[in-house]
């Protein structure tokens, strides 16, 4: 499936759970966070600085993640994002969601998806 | 490497983002440009076109509209995690604060409308309590204040509380007593301060014992203090000048003592100058030894001032001078009348007393205006609270405790408050120039309302109340939010019932309050009325009244003194304009008082328990009652012939003096005379006279009783001048016609009955009109009050009113329904005020000059009054519900 194949309202309505997932082992900053996504998916999904950003701060604005500025010898600082308490919670949550969307859609589209 | 910043800072331009907000989010996308940037090019794309790739990461269009939400990061942030700002309870405090200051920038109509309302409050509450101060908590301006009392005798039997101390009395307590450290007492006066050039002016005097000065714990500024053998029959004649006099009369002349002065013509030695502290005796500007005779009783003339030994009591005093006086009464019955007894009692409350009951019940009445400003800044904060409601779920449920969202909001009330506060103290300094401006000068002038410390202790201790007043509620109602149903945004569009019971109950306090503020002013207007419409018994416009003190060196018999008067009276009356001219010892609503017992020739004899009454008693010359406008009943007023050498005695009584002791009879031919041990002549009665409202217009009158001059001869008048132009312009030629008679008498207290009218209802005007002044703005801030919650309720409710308006509900219903749910608001509150009305008011019951405290009139007026108003702030929402477009209504969600 070609990268545009991700429907763009799809895309935003996931990016919260996938950036959540991401920060769960450990704080990362913006730049690592947007590499792993197109990665991991291998290209399919990608955010431009232009709705990563928004929807980073969005999240810190609900509490669910927080932005820290970190400083590394031989670096430039660096703002890193962890997971907040909140964000656990809601990303437990979220993921519950999910899969039974997923399960769902699954069962509803039958042996096309199986 | 291509710098992103301005590319970045030009698509925020639109935001006003704080400007280190700002900086922070150039930094973080030019680091990840930057860092994609590179990636591009080191894996073999071209410079240019790498950095085409970057620019196009920034025109998605849903930057600005995505970053929008990220302008108050820092309010948003979670709190209690370190977010940012300092550690510990300091740096959380100052991030408060931080945020504080955001969110009432955020939103300044609301943040105005809060300050201001609170503002309104406290100005009324801090100007008020400015005069409480400067009357009751200021100290006195001298050393231990505390410990200074008034001493004076009370005659219950006479039904008399202040009968003033005499000679003998004074004597025997300086000397028995343990319990003072010092006594002094002193007697007002007057003299005419003449100078070389023998032009004349009028002084108030006190003649004081020698003690006073060192139980006031003052010291003269120059000279000496009175020695005791000046203060002694016969000794010298010296003066101590009141500081104010020594400055404006001697220009602070520093050798000023063993200058000779003459008082009434009389030389008399400067012996020194008191300090400005001296304000007691009220008014004297300058002292003169008391030199009593001790053993002269029978006139009860002098005040008294003790100052307590180190922890004595003021209860532990009065005992003692009761022994001391029961001990008197028993070896030297002769001087000493044992109807009277000693009192005792703060010095301020002699003096102020009768301001007491006044200021605290202003001071409760603008208390609950404050107190309505606050409940009306607690629905608002709610309503705010309740908006906020999501933004606060999400601090809890990121960790913060309700502890610290308390906090938080706390703060921001604080501040609010603090603002409120400030604009408020000058507002209300405003309001007390104001206030001070329209008092009567006879104010004690020790009395200042100034700032002090006091006051800003005061001011700081209301505003803080008030903060958590309208803080708290809120603040925990809002950290009480349930914070899963706000995260899944299902409660977003209906208030919660408690919320709503709560914002309802507010309303119904305020108009609660309102009411009981209402009513009050009510009463106390139509007292006022009833006041202003009492026939003073006299006819007050164009007659304009002054003080002469003849110096008793000078004309020292009566006959001499009738002369003076008789012949001044006659030139007076001679000048253009003037129809009437007349003199009276004493005149009405002026504040003078004489009393005398008398015996009414074939009165019904005094019941066991029955107190023969003190008869206010006037020595006036013939024409007085015809220049005061007074109203004849029966009989004749006084003429020339009742002032003529061996004329017959006689008298004028009032009505009540008629009905007190002649009820149902013609008092004219009937005789009265002095009640005394000794024989006195009779007098016979010639004339009733209409009552004169003496002693005030909402003062009981006590039975009168008219003397002419000859029968009680007095040697300072008050002259009374009835004119056919307006008076004020006859005081020239008055004071000139007054130097030629004698150009070493002053002329002093120059007013026009009118203003003496005016002075009398002074306390009462006031009272009346600030009661009515705290009662508009009440309802103002109550009416708000219910208009605010009903629009806010109805603004919740839009959705739920287009779905009835979509199902075939008639707007008029709609609009009734609205209407009837916050008159129902409107009629609880009303309710709950007039039945706390009822219990209030009982409170102001000796200022209602026999209103009924339950007058059905005004209780009935303020029931319309507040419906009307109530129905008036409800019909808007309700129109405004009436008026919801159900297609709109359900889009709006």
């Amino acid at each position: 499936m070609p990268p545009d194949a991700v429907d763009r309202d799809l895309k935003k309505g996931s990016g919260e759970l996938l950036i959540l997932s991401l920060l769960e082992a450990r704080p990362r900053h913006g730049y690592e966070i947007s590499k792993l996504i197109e990665s991991r998916s291998k290209g399919a999904v990608s955010f431009r600085v232009a709705s990563l950003y928004p929807l980073l701060y969005r999240l810190e604005g609900r509490g669910l993640i927080q932005g820290r500025w970190v400083e590394k010898a031989g670096q430039r600082r660096r703002r890193y994002y962890r997971l907040t308490s909140a964000g656990k919670k809601v990303l437990a949550a979220r993921r519950a969601g999910w899969e039974a969307f997923v399960d769902a859609i699954r069962k509803i589209t039958g042996d096309e998806y199986a | 490497m291509p710098d992103w910043s301005e590319a970045i800072r030009e698509r925020l331009r639109g935001l006003n983002l704080d400007g280190a907000r700002e900086a922070e989010i150039i930094e973080e996308l030019s680091q990840h440009l930057g860092d994609r940037y590179a990636e591009m090019v080191a894996g073999g794309a071209a410079e240019d076109q790498a950095f085409r790739s970057m620019m196009d990461e920034l025109e998605e269009s849903d930057l600005l509209e995505g970053l929008r939400n990220a302008r108050q990061p820092a309010a948003r942030e979670p709190l209690g995690l370190g977010a940012s700002g300092g550690t510990g309870a300091l740096g959380g405090i100052g991030h408060d604060l931080k945020v504080a200051v955001r969110n009432i920038r955020v939103n300044p109509a609301f943040s105005l409308t809060v300050v201001l309302m609170l503002a309104l409050g406290v100005a009324g509450t801090t100007a008020i309590f400015s005069i409480f101060n400067g009357l009751f908590l200021r100290p006195l301006p001298f050393p231990a204040p505390d410990r200074l009392v008034d001493l004076n005798e009370a005659a219950p039997k006479w039904n008399l509380t202040q009968v003033s101390v005499c000679n003998p009395d004074y004597v025997a307590w300086t000397k028995g007593n343990s319990s003072f450290d010092g006594m002094a007492f002193f007697s007002g006066g007057g003299a005419n301060l003449s100078d070389s050039s023998g032009l004349a002016r009028r002084i108030q005097t006190a003649g004081v014992t020698h003690e006073l000065l060192d139980v006031l714990g003052l010291k003269p500024v120059l000279g000496r203090n009175f020695f005791p053998e000046e203060d002694r029959p016969g000794g010298a004649k010296v003066v101590l000048l009141g500081y104010d006099l020594w400055r404006s009369l001697f220009h602070g002349d520093p050798n000023i003592s063993g200058r000779i002065v003459k008082l009434d013509e009389q030389p008399y030695t400067v012996i020194g100058v008191l300090p400005r502290e001296a304000v007691l005796p009220p008014e004297a500007e300058a002292w003169l030894p008391l030199a009593a005779d001790p053993n002269q009783g029978g006139s009860y003339y002098l005040d008294g001032i003790g100052r307590l030994k180190h922890g004595v009591s003021i209860g532990q005093a009065k005992a003692d001078l009761m022994r001391v006086h029961k001990g008197m009464i028993q070896s030297v019955k002769a001087y000493v009348n044992d109807l009277t007894f000693p009192t005792v009692i703060p010095l301020r409350d002699r003096y102020l007393g009768d301001f007491k009951a006044v200021t605290n019940v202003l001071l409760g009445a603008v208390g609950v205006v404050l107190l309505i400003a606050c409940v009306n800044i607690a629905g608002l904060m709610m309503v705010r609270g309740e908006a906020r409601s999501r933004e606060i779920a999400i601090r809890a449920a990121v960790g913060a405790s309700r502890l610290r969202i308390v906090r938080q909001l706390l703060t921001e009330s604080l501040l609010i408050a603090v603002l409120g506060g400030a604009v408020g103290v000058l507002a209300g300094k405003a309001c007390l120039a104001g206030m001070v401006s329209l008092m009567p000068d006879d104010i004690p002038r020790w009395i200042g309302f100034g700032w002090d410390a006091r006051f800003a202790l005061f001011s700081i201790l209301v505003t803080g109340a008030a903060a958590v007043i309208f803080g708290l509620a809120p603040a925990l109602q809002a950290a009480a939010v349930d914070a899963l149903s706000c995260l899944q945004e299902a409660s977003r569009s209906s208030m919660s019932r408690g919320k709503h019971r709560i914002l309802s109950g507010l309303v119904v306090c305020e108009i609660a309050l309102a009411c009981i503020l209402l009513v009050c002013s009510g009463l106390l207007i139509q007292a006022f009325r009833k006041v202003l419409h009492v026939d003073p018994g006299i006819r007050t416009d164009h007659v304009m009244t002054w003080r002469l003190e003849l110096p008793e060196t000078k004309y020292p018999k009566a006959e001499q003194q009738l002369a003076a008067y008789r012949d001044l009276v006659s030139r007076l009356k001679a000048l253009p304009g003037v129809t009437a001219v007349s003199a009276a010892n004493l005149i009405p609503l002026a504040g003078g008082h004489e009393g005398n017992f008398f015996l009414a020739e074939g009165a019904p004899p005094l019941g066991r328990n029955e107190q023969n009454p003190v008869i206010l008693t006037v020595a006036a010359l013939p024409g007085y009652f015809e220049t005061m406008g007074m109203t004849l009943l029966r009989g004749r007023w006084f003429t020339d012939q009742d002032v003529a050498d061996h004329a017959p005695q006689v008298a004028i009584v009032s009505e009540t003096f008629a009905k007190r002791f002649w009820p149902g009879q013609n008092p004219v031919g009937k005789r009265i005379r002095y009640a005394s041990e000794h024989e006195t002549p009779w007098m016979q009665v010639v004339g009733l006279s209409r009552d004169t409202r003496h002693y005030g217009l909402d003062v009981e009158m006590r039975p009168e009783v008219f003397l002419p001059f000859t029968v009680s001869p007095r040697i300072g008048l008050a002259l009374v001048l009835r004119s056919s132009v307006d008076a004020s312009g006859l005081v020239a030629p008055v004071r000139e016609t007054i130097r030629q008679v004698d150009p070493g008498l002053a002329m002093f207290q120059v007013r026009t009955m009118t203003e003496w009218l005016d002075r009398s209802l002074w306390t009462r005007r006031a009272c009346s009109w600030l009661f009515g002044a705290f009662a508009a703005v009440a309802i103002l801030l109550a009416v708000a009050g219910i208009y605010g919650v009903v629009s806010y309720a109805v603004s919740r409710r839009t959705r739920e009113i287009g779905i009835r308006i979509a199902l075939g509900a008639r707007p008029g219903d709609v609009m009734l329904r609205v209407l009837a749910g916050g008159m129902v608001l409107v009629a609880i509150g009303l309710a709950v005020g007039l039945a706390a009305s009822m219990a209030v008011a009982s409170v102001l019951e000796s200022m209602l000059f026999g209103v009924s405290s339950r007058n059905v009139a005004t209780y009935g007026a303020v029931a319309a009054l507040v419906v009307l108003v109530g129905a008036l702030a409800n019909s808007i929402p309700a129109r405004r519900a009436a008026s919801v477009d159900p297609i709109r209504a359900l889009r709006f969600e």
